[in-house]
């Protein structure tokens, strides 16, 4: 099926994420601009205005009733997602990398950027879904990183743990409780930046993307890596498809790093791989510019990609796709329809 | 010889496979098994909140 083009961003994205029924996309771009799409026609409903420099990273809440976005104007926001009223807004010193509500949309965490004289950190907040609600001005937890910032964090299944994707290709595991550091690992290549950090829909594991040009699956509770993806291109963006059992990885040199030429124009590609083979089994082509971020339709329907570009490219699955089986599985399928 | 080669290095491969499956199967199964014992109700429901409304009839375009 041809994919859908959102046009309406005048600069690069940088985070595109669908709402729990689907049927919504959200993006932020370096334009201030938060957006809300139809993901089935690429319609724009909505726009939220009132960020004052380069979005960075958006979510929303489980009940689809609440958006959090932040940015480089040092600000997290939280927007009532069906009025585009600004509830909240919640000051810090540095911009915000990163937002990300827990499974129960009862917290809310940012990522701080480092900057001289302050620390990254990672603030979480109490939230009231109530939209109506007053939001609480000071946060419930604030772990400060003392030895590499954290570019990406999330919280676990129960919100037990957040953790976290550092600078430095490690990856970090609090207590969400206390913030207390229970645990850090060098997951991707010794200071290769953690780009992505993405969730299975149980929260038990996860994805990291790296610069490093592979993608991993480690478990939550014990961080060991599960899985590793290599590609020969610096990730941004990783992530895992319900469904089917896939990963989708976004990436690409940056056209101030390689030599263009008309024939690369469009040829930044979209890489599927087997999530548990780790074979590459595919790839989807597009945008003229790397992908910043991938997300996957949370029932496993299709799958939407920002880009460098200013565009945001939505993809339906077709029968093909759901069909896909190796041997092995379909074997295993049959077995366990045997038992 | 080489069809016999090929078949040898197929084998390795689906075993391999086989393996690699099974391994998560049982990962997946353990995990599971822990969500379970943790009662983490919007875990096991593919991290979807269960809303007051869910059940009764209701149609949204």
């Amino acid at each position: 099926m041809r994919p859908i083009l959102l046009s309406g961003h005048e600069r690069a994205l940088t985070q595109v994420k669908y709402n729990p029924d689907g049927d919504i996309i959200f993006s932020v771009s370096k334009d201030h601009v938060v957006c809300a799409w139809f993901s089935h026609n690429g319609e724009r409903l909505g726009t939220y205005h009132g960020h004052q420099g380069a979005l960075w990273t958006v979510d929303v809440d489980p009940t689809s009733t609440l958006l959090a976005t932040g940015g480089a104007d040092n600000t997290m926001r939280l927007w009532e997602v069906k009025t585009g009223k600004l509830l909240k807004t919640w000051d810090f010193p540095t911009s915000i990398k990163r937002v990300e509500f827990s499974a129960d949309g009862r917290q809310l965490l940012g990522v701080t950027e480092k900057r001289s004289g302050h620390l990254g950190t990672i603030v979480v907040y109490e939230i009231d879904p109530d939209p109506e609600a007053k939001q609480s001005d000071e946060h419930i937890l604030r772990i400060v990183c003392e030895d590499s910032k954290p570019t990406v964090a999330g919280f676990s299944y129960l919100a037990h743990y957040i953790i976290a994707g550092h600078e430095d290709g490690s990856v970090s595991q609090f207590d969400a409780k206390n913030g207390e550091l229970l645990y850090n690992t060098q997951v991707h290549e010794t200071d290769m930046l953690i780009t992505d950090l993405q969730w299975s829909q149980d929260r038990t594991y996860f994805i990291t993307a790296s610069k490093d040009k592979t993608a991993k699956i480690s478990a939550a509770d014990s961080l060991e890596v599960l899985k590793t993806y290599v590609t020969d291109t610096p990730l941004n963006s990783a992530a895992i498809t319900p469904v089917k059992d896939f990963v989708i990885l976004g990436g690409g040199q940056a056209a101030m790093d390689v030599t263009t030429t008309s024939a690369r124009q469009g040829k930044f590609e979209a890489r599927f791989y087997h999530k548990i083979f780790c074979e590459e089994i595919g790839r989807v082509r597009g945008h003229f510019g790397p992908l910043n971020y991938v997300a996957v339709h949370p029932q496993g329907l299709g799958y939407c990609s920002g880009g460098e570009d200013g565009y945001v490219r939505v993809h339906h699955f077709d029968k093909g796709y759901f069909d896909f089986l190796y041997e092995v599985e379909r074997e295993k399928a049959q077995e366990l329809a045997n038992l | 010889q080489d069809q016999a080669k090929k078949n040898t290095a197929n084998k390795a491969v689906i075993e391999e496979r086989q393996r690699l499956l099974g391994e998560w199967l049982e990962f997946r199964k353990s995990m599971r098994q822990m969500l379970e014992e943790e009662d983490a109700v919007i875990e096991l429901n593919n991290g979807k909140i269960l809303r007051d409304e869910d059940g009764e009839v209701e149609e949204i375009e």
